[in-house]
């Protein structure tokens, strides 16, 4: 059970070009009561920081059109956005690698399971609460 | 008609139809008490007249039916490969109240999305030169989709195929996408008689 003492809600980003991963993912984080971004490529996830929005988490795809999920988080982490959790997602077995020297916190396999980002989405809220 | 006159038939009254029943249909039964004669039943159908109410026993009867061969059909998706633990994954997304309807729209999108990729393989293979790095990025797609929605059959083929376009071995990838096509075929199918299913018990609620 997720559970958010404090009451504001975990901002999502969700970085998928794919339409069907996005519903399913978009259907999970709101079953956690999430507020939702989405991005449809690197390059929209990067312009949403450059914007000033903040989020708590970011779950990237790494193969998308303009900019690839690793390319993005790279982008990401060089503005100083270092408190975010970035998640890589990809069914590609080489993935990993490619996310974490980018500077994403955690690589998770395709497709994602809702146990796996509750989890995450605990995590998230436990250290917002900790630094109020 | 008559001549030119149009004469309607005489009507019979319901105490001359009930007679003329009796007349023909007659039968004696010793079963019965002596006094009490039963009629031969006619070999039409009776029914209900039209509009007249089920009654709410045998439509739940009915839902339950529906249920079960719901629950048939999904176990036997699963049994054949058709589906995977992603799919249950799906289902406790609607099952808790907040999302009528999710499964079927998600599939409906997965299948929208494998119609317009596969077709769009098959335009690129029919090309004088086949653009396989684009070949790569549609298997690719319909691979993420297949695997979010569990459909576990195409998402084999799609893994498949790859070594066909990683080879750039064109005769390849079109018998990969023929094989991919009748999964895809296959599980389509599978996915509309479990949406029927589920309309027709939601028609019975």
């Amino acid at each position: 059970m997720v559970s958010n003492a404090h009451g504001s809600p975990v901002k999502a980003l969700l970085v998928e070009d794919i339409a069907v991963c996005t519903f399913v993912l978009s259907a999970m984080l709101r079953r956690f009561n999430c507020e939702i971004g989405v991005a449809n490529n690197g390059k929209e996830a990067v312009d949403f920081f450059l914007d000033g929005k903040k989020f708590d988490i970011v779950l990237c795809d790494k193969d998308m059109p303009i900019m690839s999920g690793p390319e993005a988080v790279e982008k990401i982490r060089a503005l100083g956005e270092t408190d975010v959790m970035i998640v890589g997602v990809s069914a590609d077995d080489n993935a990993m690698e490619a996310f974490m020297n980018a500077g994403a916190d955690v690589f998770v396999h395709k497709p994602m399971k809702l146990e796996t980002l509750g989890t995450m989405i605990q995590e998230v809220i436990n250290k917002k609460n900790a630094m109020i | 008609m008559v001549g030119n006159r149009i004469v309607s038939a005489p009507t019979l009254s319901p105490r001359s139809l009930r007679h003329r029943r009796r007349c023909r249909s007659f039968e004696f039964r010793p079963s019965l008490p002596p006094t009490t004669y039963s009629l031969r039943p006619t070999p039409r159908r009776l029914r209900p007249p039209a509009g007249s109410p089920v009654s709410p026993e045998l439509i739940a009867m009915a839902a339950v039916e529906l249920k079960n061969q719901l629950n048939a059909h999904i176990a036997s998706m699963f049994a054949a490969g058709f589906l995977d633990k992603q799919f249950q994954e799906l289902q406790m997304l609607q099952d808790d109240g907040s999302s009528p309807g999710f499964v079927s729209e998600v599939v409906g999108l997965f299948i929208d999305d494998a119609e317009k990729i596969t077709g769009l393989i098959a335009g690129l293979l029919d090309q004088p030169v086949v653009d396989f790095d684009k070949v790569d990025a549609l298997v690719h797609q319909l691979k993420g989709s297949s695997a979010s929605v569990g459909a576990q059959r195409v998402k084999l083929s799609c893994e498949q195929f790859h070594s066909y376009y990683e080879a750039k071995n064109r005769d390849g990838c079109v018998m990969a996408l023929a094989l991919l096509r009748n999964e895809f075929y296959d599980s389509r199918s599978k996915f509309q008689t479990m949406f029927q299913l589920e309309q027709q018990i939601e028609a019975c609620s």
